[in-house]
């Protein structure tokens, strides 16, 4: 571990202020980052800590939901109206790490968390996504629970968030502040695919800060929920998940939201999906569709070829789960 | 930079505390280092053991994955503080007494902070909001199944049976507490890396970063100047003694510092010993070490082959060594056969992923050499490192701490020739703690095997022959490689008489981590192949399963592979008959529930029957005890047993007290220093409530004697221990033993016995024919599980354990290692397996969580064994054994799939699944064609 500082703003243009120095890196929960800080994968030589900023808040309106950045993940979890109205949000991170890690991590942190692919995070090994250039030791390594989505001859490392996941299938807008002033990016913009900068993964400029995210509010959110398979009961990250949200009415899906994770290099919704859905029945033909479809497009490695099956039938079930058998 | 002159205050267990360290350093080496606070364990530094859960807030949190600048001015709870601070923590404490929650005692402070954060929030919470509250933190010995009763039991849920101090000649069979279970649930337990004296420096070792690899080294001299606070840096030339060690001699190849090659990734090839900061912060890629990658031996066949390069001098073939228990004629028995089936069955390295890392430090006393660290085996790491620093056995001193977890890797060397080392050299202490990194990737594992299995019945289904080849892969060097090559033989053909029977095994050097001992010595990989092919033997014969192996099961009188006989203490009928109740009910609610299924949830059962023989395979395994009686009516008992966790401070005890016919609480201990207590051998081969328990039951009845001959009376008179002082009674005249007129001996003592035992055994022949083990426990486990087709995933539901304990000394303690036991089968089957060199932490490697435990019935049968203590024989071990194969028997019966490889993962049983899919399809085609 390098030896630095931690600061703290006076307030969010202080916060961003200090932020945009170079080798500076913002510290939520601090569960992500100060394991890196830990392994040496992060160097920065200050920090600055985004408690006290107040950006902590959940509002629900009618319009939708909004979730403070600095919200923990187990406040969001717990939320009545989150899981009354948006229960695949509250699944989500329920899935997620275990108790003692969601009372710390934050909604902001948690869609920043860096990949876990075994080589990032092990500075012995080749890495093109810690150290551009050195080459990806995990496509001719162990890669079993990587990416089927979205890899590139660079990389193939999943983005490890559940949250992200939901949030991405609900249409999620990320409000950001920087030194240029403030802007909305939608979810499934804010991450980038590795191709031939995997260092790159997000679409933040230097001393950008997430201040929160926006869920539209829609007739499907209530009827939605986060599968998860892994390789063990809990405290796991994916092997494959998805996020279903359906709108039905008199037995004709009237609208559906669909992402997958443990599958793509960013949060990964599933258009083709959701538009096979829209107009069919709910039956379990059209469940079943819905899965052979999720994997159009799937380029998988020797070792995580099963994610093909899987992810099928993880879309399968987590259709048939919310919008029932007919 | 750090603002060092800021100091950084936060509300600790009540109080307000202002600490120096940096205020990035995270909050569990703060309240460790700083602060004196050791209650709060480090098990993984990286938020996946949830060891070190704190309260922050009232909230629980991982203390390793916050920066202590992050709890500026809030409040923190530790153990420590946690029962002034949380209303339910008291009743918590008592609670995991009561239950035996608490085992070897490392995840103990986080269960309960994590606990006490749900209960006082929630009087009465669900099971299913205990597990989730707990779900974060690792328990590799208990199961968790007696800690969510403990939790339950708090919040209104049912209690449990416990006995209290049980009165003079009760205490065999009591469920008493265990004796040193309050310091584990206080947090004042001291475990390897809790004491440290104040002027220890730091070692550190430099490691291969290549499975193989020749390296030089460059200008140490130098960079000792570029580093101020280095002290010195230790390489082979270093040692005074032979640079080598092992568990069994003979066998003995491991090096210290690897010279000239380094023969597996993590190897080490020096020692930078300095002031800890800066070995913190030291940058390994700045040692002057040149690394030449060498082509390494991964895979067995790689190894064997004629061209490979040779791991060890006169290991010809890269054999380590070979085991061999044959009988019978294979021809006439397989001739015989009905049925015959066969099948290839493969297990991977599996990581004991005790929570506690190695740890310890080292001071030179004068002339001597104290260590006082983790360990299973005091008398072997004394010999080892007085071979290593050129001293008598006699100049080392063994000093164990408590151990938080050790299921057979602590029995072998890690931190402490390096600490010694660098201690005697430089003159003051040293200390070490591994990281989680380095202990996976440098200690121990379970022996990956590839086994190659034929079994024949006849029609009748009685067995008629069985040939079993099995490689293991027991890496670099020997550790115990021979006493699996060994032991696999013996009990490959489980608990069942085979007429024909051949078992050859081979263990096999690679450029890999060594494997050595691991709960079983590869007799659990051996029952995966033997029961499920049992399974298939029994369908093909149209047998039930159950009574398939009932027929053929060995009973008092019938010889073993080896040609042994026992006319007492054979309990496997017993052990799978118990299980049949259990297994006619889950058997028609299985067929009722699958029955039902549109989806794609099916359900199955399993069960598979084992036996595990007691103590050294045919070697002398002594151990002794010490009793003593001092003028103030005390008795002290020198118990030199290490207790791992699995109770054999309390079971030890237990039958030393009947034995005397004292009560239990007059009792003080001496516990495991090799200065203070004879030799007790090493906890490991199920054996130390046997032949230690054996030892202290001899110890107790001479201690007896010599009171009786003091007081001039037969055997027959009474003895009542009270009051400060032995009383004698013989026919109808009570007098008083004057106790304080008695000359002490040296230590005190006015009258002391001490006895060894040894079990007997006979060495076996060329053919592995003789008497390996006094002693076999029995057993078998049944368990109910459900396997989503779709998904391929596998929850366990139920297990049901009957185990033949011989007598169960004390119930609540070996309900304890049987569900722990189980819980390490449930890894072994479903998710362990280690990648060395990949994954070498506690994210990538998965232990079960709470969530993956089902309950467990554990039945305790009690087929007495004459030579054990009141009858016991030993469980450590045996609770492990038939709990992978009773899952993937299972797994069979709900999808018609067979795994043959080990761990049966979401994918394997997926895959599995689908080629038996395509194989219906295809047959369904081909009959249509
Ligand atoms: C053992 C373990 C298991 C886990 N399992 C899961 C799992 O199953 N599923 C899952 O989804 N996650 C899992 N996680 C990840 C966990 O959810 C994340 O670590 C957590 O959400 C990160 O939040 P944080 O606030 O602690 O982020 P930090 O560690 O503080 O920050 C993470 C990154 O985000 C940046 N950042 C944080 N907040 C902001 C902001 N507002 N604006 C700009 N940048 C910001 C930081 O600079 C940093 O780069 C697991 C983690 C651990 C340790
Ligand atoms: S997959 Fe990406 S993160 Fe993993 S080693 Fe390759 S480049 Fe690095
Ligand atoms: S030590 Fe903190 S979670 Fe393991
Ligand atoms: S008692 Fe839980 S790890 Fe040992």
């Amino acid at each position: 571990m390098q030896p630095f500082a931690l600061e703290q703003g006076r307030d969010i243009a202080d916060t961003i202020r200090r932020g945009r120095m170079p080798g500076t890196d913002y510290i939520a929960g601090g569960t992500d980052l100060v394991q890196l800080l830990k392994d040496d994968v992060r160097r920065p030589r200050r920090l600055v800590d985004l408690e006290g900023l107040d950006l902590d808040q959940i509002t629900v309106t009618p319009q939708g939901l909004r979730l403070g950045a600095m919200t923990r993940m187990s406040e969001v979890a717990d939320h009545p109206a989150v899981i009354r109205d948006y229960p695949v949000i509250s699944q989500a991170l329920l899935a997620s790490a275990a108790p003692q890690i969601r009372n710390l991590g934050t909604i902001g942190g948690n869609l920043l968390q860096r990949t876990r692919c075994t080589y990032f995070r092990d500075t012995a090994s080749p890495c093109n996504k810690r150290s551009p250039g050195t080459g990806c030791a995990a496509i001719e390594g162990v890669h079993r629970t990587h990416a089927i989505f979205g890899g590139s001859r660079q990389c193939i490392a999943t983005h490890a968030s559940d949250l992200a996941v939901a949030l991405v299938a609900l249409d999620a807008v990320v409000h950001l502040s920087g030194p240029n002033g403030a802007r909305d990016v939608r979810l499934t913009e804010l991450h980038l695919m590795p191709n031939d900068h995997p260092d790159i993964e997000t679409v933040l400029h230097p001393g950008e800060l997430i201040l929160a995210v926006s869920v539209p509010a829609g007739a499907w959110t209530r009827r939605s929920s986060y599968l998860k398979v892994r390789d063990r009961a809990s405290f796991e990250f994916a092997l494959t998940s998805a996020a279903v949200a359906l709108d039905i009415q008199d037995g004709k899906i009237r609208a559906a939201r669909v992402a997958a994770g443990g599958v793509g290099t960013k949060p990964w919704r599933l258009p083709a999906v959701e538009q096979a859905l829209v107009g069919a029945p709910a039956t379990t033909a059209t469940w079943q569709r819905g899965g052979r479809l999720a994997t159009a497009g799937a380029m998988p490695l020797r070792d995580n070829r099963f994610k093909v099956r899987l992810l099928r039938a993880t879309v399968t079930r987590a259709l048939e789960q919310v919008g029932g058998e007919a | 930079m750090p603002d060092s002159a800021a100091r950084l205050g936060f509300m600790l267990n009540g109080q307000m505390v202002e600490v120096g360290s940096a205020p990035i350093a995270r909050l569990s080496a703060v309240l460790r280092d700083e602060l004196g606070l050791t209650g709060t364990k480090v098990g993984c530094d990286a938020g996946d053991c949830g060891a070190c859960t704190v309260l922050l807030d009232g909230e629980p949190v991982c203390s390793c994955l916050i920066a202590v600048g992050q709890v500026r001015g809030r409040t923190v709870t530790s153990i420590e503080g946690l029962p002034d601070a949380s209303p339910s923590a008291a009743s918590l404490q008592a609670a995991f007494l009561k239950h035996g929650a608490a085992q070897c005692g490392i995840c103990t402070p986080g269960m309960l902070s994590a606990a006490a954060a749900l209960l006082d929030r929630q009087a009465a919470p669900s099971e299913a909001r205990v597990m989730d509250a707990i779900g974060g933190v690792l328990c590799r010995c208990t199961g968790y199944r007696k800690i969510v009763d403990a939790i339950l039991d708090v919040g209104g849920g049912p209690s449990c049976a416990v006995d209290a101090s049980p009165l003079a000649g009760r205490a065999v069979g009591a469920r008493i507490e265990r004796l040193d279970g309050r310091r584990k649930v206080d947090g004042s337990e001291i475990f390897g890396a809790d004491a440290v004296p104040g002027d220890a420096l730091s070692v550190r070792a430099i490691r291969s970063p290549h499975h193989r690899a020749r390296f030089h080294f460059g200008d140490i001299d130098g960079f000792v100047r570029r580093h101020p606070g280095i002290a010195r840096v230790f390489t082979a030339d270093d040692i005074p003694g032979d640079n080598c060690f092992g568990v069994i001699g003979p066998f003995a190849d491991q090096p210290v510092f690897a010279v000239g090659e380094a023969r597996f990734r993590g190897e080490a090839v020096a020692l930078v010993a300095g002031d800890a900061a800066v070995l913190a912060a030291l940058d390994p890629a700045d040692f002057p070490v040149t690394w030449e990658e060498l082509p390494p031996l991964i895979e067995m066949d790689d190894a064997l082959a004629e061209t490979a390069p040779r791991l060890h001098d006169g290991r010809p073939g890269n054999i380590l060594t070979r085991g061999r228990v044959a009988r019978g004629d294979l021809d006439v028995g397989f001739a015989a056969a009905a049925v015959v089936v066969e099948g290839l069955f493969e297990t991977g390295f599996v990581e004991h992923a005790y929570i506690e890392p190695e740890a310890g430090f080292a001071r030179r006393v004068g002339d001597r050499i104290e260590i006082q660290a983790c360990t299973q085996a005091p008398y072997m790491d004394r010999d080892d490192i007085a071979r290593i620093l050129g001293l008598p056995a006699l100049a080392v001193r063994i000093i164990p701490t408590a151990v938080g977890g050790g299921f057979g890797s602590k029995l072998d060397l890690s931190i402490q020739p390096f600490i010694a080392l660098a201690a005697w050299h430089l003159g003051r202490p040293a200390r070490m703690v591994y990281s989680r990194t380095e202990s996976i990737m440098t200690t121990t594992k379970r022996h990956p095997a590839r086994m190659r299995v034929r079994i024949g019945a006849d029609q009748d289904g009685r067995l008629t022959a069985m040939d079993f080849a099995g490689d293991f892969n027991t890496g670099a060097y020997a550790s115990w490689g021979p006493t699996v090559a060994n032991r696999v033989p013996v009990h490959a053909s489980g608990p069942y008489f085979i007429p024909a029977y051949r078992a050859t095994t081979r263990a096999v050097h690679t450029n890999l981590v060594p494997a050595g001992a691991f709960r079983g010595f590869g007799v659990p990989q051996a029952a995966i192949a033997q029961e499920q092919l049992f399974d298939e033997l029994a369908d093909r014969l149209g047998i039930d399963r159950l009574d398939f192996r009932l027929r053929n099961v060995l009973t008092v009188g019938v010889p073993t592979v080896t040609g042994q006989v026992f006319d007492a203490g054979v309990g496997i009928r017993a052990c799978l008959e118990a299980l049949r109740p259990r297994r006619d009910a889950a058997r028609a609610e299985v067929r009722a529930f699958n029955a039902a299924q549109t989806g794609s949830l099916r359900r199955g059962i399993g069960f598979a029957g084992m036996w595990y023989g007691c103590g050294n395979t045919s070697l002398p395994n002594p151990s002794t005890m010490r009793v003593g009686l001092r003028a103030d009516g005390r008795i002290i008992l020198h118990q030199g047993a290490v207790d791992i966790g699995q109770g054999s401070n309390t079971v030890i005890p237990q039958i030393c007290a009947d034995a005397l016919g004292a009560p239990l609480d007059l009792f003080d201990f001496v516990s495991g220093d090799t200065d203070l207590t004879p030799d007790c051998g090493k906890t490991s081969a199920s054996r130390q409530t046997f032949v230690s328990g054996k030892a202290a039951y001899l110890a107790g009845q001479a201690l007896r004697r010599a009171i009786l001959r003091e007081a001039n009376a037969g055997e027959d008179a009474t003895l009542t221990f009270a009051d400060g002082g032995v009383t004698v009674e013989e026919r109808g005249h009570r007098r008083a033993l004057p106790l304080k007129e008695l000359t002490p001996d040296a230590r005190g003592y006015v009258l002391a016995a001490e006895a060894t035992f040894d079990p007997p055994t006979s060495p076996l022949d060329e053919n592995g024919q003789g008497e390996p083990y006094a002693v076999f426990g029995y057993g078998a486990h049944l368990a109910e599980i459900e396997v989503d087709l779709a998904l391929g995933t596998v929850k366990v539901l139920k297990l049901t354990a009957a185990h033949d304990v011989g007598r169960a000394i004390n119930p609540t303690l070996l309900e304890g290692q049987i569900e722990g036991g189980a819980a390490q089968g449930l890894g072994l089957a479903l998710m362990e397996e280690f990648f060395p060199g990949r994954g070498e932490n506690l994210h990538d490697y998965l232990i079960p969580t709470v969530g993956d435990m089902p309950p467990v019935t554990s039945i305790l049968i009690e087929d007495a064994a004459p030579i054990g203590p009141f009858g016991a024989k030993g469980i450590g071990e045996q609770a492990l054994i038939p709990t992978a194969p009773a899952i993937l028997n299972a797994i069979y019966d709900a999808t018609g799939a067979r795994i043959r490889r080990a761990p049966a993962t979401p994918d394997r049983v997926r895959a599995a699944i689908r080629a038996l899919e395509i194989r219906e399809v295809k047959t369904r085609d081909d009959t249509h064609a």
